[in-house]
């Protein structure tokens, strides 16, 4: 009985899961737009987040990174209900509380739980402004991957940060990772396992300052404003203090007087709109990395040609007046190639199809077993 | 689509295939594979050199330097034409499927223009059955009972060095044929046009794909039983297999409405009961494959419809 069929038996199919990473590596200079004049930031009539870009978001070439946010909690310091609101106060309160309901969760009560430095939720040291960084699933695909990212800011010289290399403590920065984390993370947030923050300074305070939080399958990072408010060592502190000199206004303005201005964080996240808050701390952005993570799940079919299967051909060239054209006796060997493999239903209908990169040449005496591997 | 590199180690390039994801996205389990099946779609044994003075090593260096395109996810754009697994090794002939032509006069004749024309509508059958001279390869698809004429097609080994008289082997007799048609245009209904063949599946590009057997289908397929030269009526000069034959129906959209042609197809004249006339036309394929042993014929068919 000729056949052009095979069926798969039960030990012809294998499942496995593959997790896949790509190391993302964003240069300050996409963040800060320099390279765009701005033209891949994209500000909101709601001005609740700003959208960072790789390129002019009006182009269809343009790939979405990153959002990035400011908020703070109702009872931070920097709320104040008089004798005025600050600058889109309620729309920052918002934003603390929506990134916390979905991120920390609610407690006993219902209450939105804050921001925990620690993760220990029953105590401790708790977040109460904060910058939210929420990773576009472009780029973080699946998860970040734990004990991978970093991040590192400029926090000397003057405003505008584009020029801080140039500034008074040229190379002071200040870096952020989750060094530890791929063994150690916690996991009693809503929104999947979770890393903390810390700075790193080169050589020395590695897991000693808590900068914030890390969320790898939500794909957030959440960083204290403490971290610009000083008590954290920074890389080139030979000036007076260890005490990072922030000072945060809008890009590019030179008429802008920070000396008479505190322009410090508080200042920044509570007297600027949130996309002003936003500006400062994008353009004092200078690298940010991380390894992203896909989760492959894959069945692999093994195609199984054994010695007599699959030896001639239905290729109409492989016959001339339906005399096999391989052949010049009847007791030749015969021979036929396959580029093609095709993967079908019960009812024959053409589901999947894998070609090899050259012919593979099939005869009696040899048998073949490929490998085709579909991924979901 | 690409070629596939093959500078080095051996790949293999796997796709779903626009089948495969709407069944995937239909979600009602009809996405399972259960078989495979390998092809050689690029390969063309014509450059096999069994006869190369430097050995048999050199026999297929061409062969083996074709360059394999990238996978098409179109379902019907692949897997042309399949290997055949045969447990006997000394087989020096395969069978073919071949058009029938001279079977009983120009009943299975095709058009002059390399076409089986196929009148959609009582207008176009009136008009082209109706011409003083005759027009050869007409098949009436509105009222398809009322001529005789169809398609058919002959399965055997081709070939003058094995006499007809010869069986053809078990093994390489057909019994089953998938015909592919596109559902838009029409349905297949046996030679008489009395019975109308059912229908398997229809795919995303609107194929349909009807699966008729020897035994169980016997208005379409049936053992030729000929078995003398028979030149006079029979193509397949060697062992005879099977027979399948057919013929249309016209859709609903065809047989009312000039939409798909416009859409479609474009316009030609016919000089038919009425002189000289214009038809709206679509050209397409119908595919015949043997389940069994996999050989592929396309057969080309032309929708008409007569315009004034």
């Amino acid at each position: 009985m000729a056949t052009i069929f095979k069926s798969f038996l039960n030990n012809d199919v294998a499942t496995t899961r593959t997790l896949l990473h790509e190391a993302v590596p964003i240069t300050g200079t996409i963040p800060s737009g320099t390279y765009t004049a701005e033209a891949n930031i994209k500000n909101y009539a709601h001005g609740m987040f700003q959208s960072v870009y790789d390129y002019p978001y009006l182009s269809s070439s343009a790939n979405h990174i990153f959002d990035i946010t400011v908020g703070y909690h109702s009872t931070s310091p920097l709320s104040q209900s008089s004798p005025n609101d600050y600058a889109q106060q309620g729309k920052k309160i918002n934003i603390y509380n929506q990134m916390a309901q979905l991120l920390v969760g609610h407690d006993e009560t219902g209450s939105i739980r804050k921001f925990d430095a620690d993760g220990d939720l029953s105590g401790g040291t708790k977040m109460d402004a904060c910058v939210f960084i929420n990773f576009a699933r472009l780029l973080g695909k699946d998860e970040l991957k734990k004990g991978s990212f970093s991040m590192t800011f400029a926090t000397g010289g003057n405003p505008p940060r584009r020029q801080y290399s140039t500034s008074a403590d040229p190379n002071a920065t200040i870096s952020i990772n989750d060094s530890g984390s791929n063994t150690d993370y916690r996991v009693n947030s809503p929104a999947g396992e979770y890393g903390i923050l810390y700075v790193n300074r080169a050589g020395g305070d590695v897991l000693t300052h808590k900068a914030g939080l890390i969320y790898y399958q939500a794909g957030v990072a959440v960083i204290t404003s403490s971290l610009w408010r000083g008590g954290y060592p920074i890389t080139n502190d030979g000036g007076s203090a260890a005490q990072p000199r922030n000072q945060f206004g809008p890009p590019g303005s030179g008429s802008y007087n920070f000396s008479s201005h505190s322009a410090s964080i508080n200042a920044m996240l509570s007297g600027s709109s949130i996309s002003g808050s936003c500006d400062g701390l994008r353009n004092s952005l200078t690298t940010l990395s991380f390894n992203n993570t896909t989760e492959l799940n894959s069945t692999i079919y093994f195609c199984r040609a054994s010695h007599n299967e699959f030896n001639y051909t239905s290729n109409p060239t492989y016959l001339n007046a339906s005399k096999i054209v391989t052949k010049n006796k009847s007791t030749d060997m015969p021979v036929s190639y396959i580029t093609s493999v095709g993967l079908y239903s019960a009812d024959n209908e053409l589901l999947a199809v894998a070609k090899l990169s050259e012919p593979l040449k099939k005869t009696p005496t040899n048998e073949l077993t490929l490998r085709v591997r579909l991924d979901y | 689509m690409a070629f596939l590199d093959n500078s080095g180690d051996i790949i293999l390039d796997a796709v779903l295939t626009d089948t495969g994801r709407m069944r995937l996205a239909r979600g009602d389990g009809s996405f399972k594979i259960a078989k495979f099946a390998f092809a050689d779609d690029e390969v063309d044994y014509g450059n096999y050199d069994k006869n190369h003075s430097s050995g048999s090593a050199y026999y297929d260096l061409e062969i083996m330097q074709t360059p394999v395109l990238e996978a098409f996810t179109n379902n019907t754009s692949s897997m042309k034409s399949k290997l055949i697994s045969i447990s006997r090794t000394n087989l020096l002939y395969l069978p073919v499927i071949q058009l029938n032509q001279i079977f009983a006069g120009t009943s299975t004749q095709m058009h002059t223009d390399g076409y089986f024309l196929v009148a959609v509508d009582e207008t176009t059958e009136d008009e082209l059955f109706g011409a003083a001279t005759a027009i050869t390869g007409v098949q009436g698809a509105a009222r398809p009972s009322e001529d005789g004429n169809h398609v058919r097609l002959d399965q055997g080994l081709d070939t003058t060095q094995i006499s007809p008289s010869n069986l053809l082997d078990a093994d390489l007799t057909e019994t089953q044929y998938i015909v592919e048609l596109d559902n838009r245009f029409g349905s297949l209904v046996d030679k008489a046009g009395s019975t109308m063949a059912s229908v398997s599946f229809v795919d995303d590009d609107h194929i349909a794909s009807y699966y008729l057997s020897l035994g169980t289908d016997n208005l379409f397929v049936e053992t030729n039983s000929v078995t003398d030269a028979a030149t006079g009526t029979q193509t397949i000069s060697g062992p005879r297999g099977t027979i399948i034959a057919f013929k249309f129906q016209a859709s609903v959209d065809l047989n009312s409405s000039t939409f798909l042609f416009t859409e479609l197809g474009s316009e030609t004249s016919y000089t038919g009961a009425g002189g000289s006339k214009t038809y709206y036309f679509i050209d397409s394929i119908v595919r015949v494959t043997g389940a069994t042993t996999g050989y592929k014929v396309d057969v080309p068919v032309r929708f008409v419809k007569y315009k004034g």
